[in-house]
């Protein structure tokens, strides 16, 4: 009779696909649409790549907070990771905002819910792109 | 708006991009079907539009 109190091992093929699941995940967080163009999803890979951008440029433009590890506040840090949810796109949008923030009018306001939509949007989409690779019906 | 010098958008033009960019990414993510997927968009959209008029009414009274 078979132990019942011992997990069942994975299959070695789970555990790879699960590896690469992880793969998948990290890079699409990493460049927005990578992680579902990796597994030939190329509509949602596109679209992903474009509203992310498109938010990501919009935000820079409208003059946002891009913020920094140099938080005053838990707000400035939560604003932090949710920047940092755009991976690759963050790094772009720290070198477009050469002029530095302006939240005194309503556009820079706008601009920090277009940074921080993205990167939330884009951990929303890395995650969907990992649940698939996984095998979970999308 | 004024691309050399930055976005300047007023509040709608904002409300409208940012409900048709996240409609739009809503779509492709949770449906297949192009059919679906127009669809989904269109109406992620119009909610968007009529919440977002809806509070900004709703909160009309506090704002003097």
């Amino acid at each position: 009779m078979a132990d019942e109190t011992t997990a069942p091992v994975a299959p070695p093929q789970d555990s790879r696909r699960e590896a690469m699941a992880y793969v998948i995940g990290v890079a699409g967080w990493l460049v927005p649409g990578l992680g579902h163009a990796l597994m030939k999803m190329w509509g949602r890979a596109a679209m992903c790549f474009l509203t992310v951008g498109m938010l990501v440029i919009l935000g820079t433009g409208m003059r946002g907070n891009v913020f920094s590890t140099s938080g005053n506040d838990a707000f400035d840090s939560l604003g932090y990771l949710a920047d940092l949810g755009t991976g690759t796109f963050y790094l772009l949008a720290r070198s477009l905002e050469t002029n530095g923030a302006d939240v005194s009018h309503a556009g820079g306001d706008y601009g920090t819910r277009f940074l921080a939509t993205a990167g939330v949007l884009n951990l929303l989409a890395a995650l969907h792109a990992y649940e698939a690779a996984r095998g979970r019906k999308a | 708006m004024n691309a050399g010098m930055g976005f300047k958008l007023s509040h709608l033009q904002s409300m409208l991009l940012f409900a048709l960019l996240i409609s739009i990414a809503f779509g492709f993510l949770s449906r297949r079907r192009p059919i679906d997927r127009v669809k989904y968009i269109v109406w992620s959209l119009f909610l968007f539009l009529l919440i977002g008029v809806g509070i900004g009414w709703a909160m009309y009274p506090f704002s003097r």
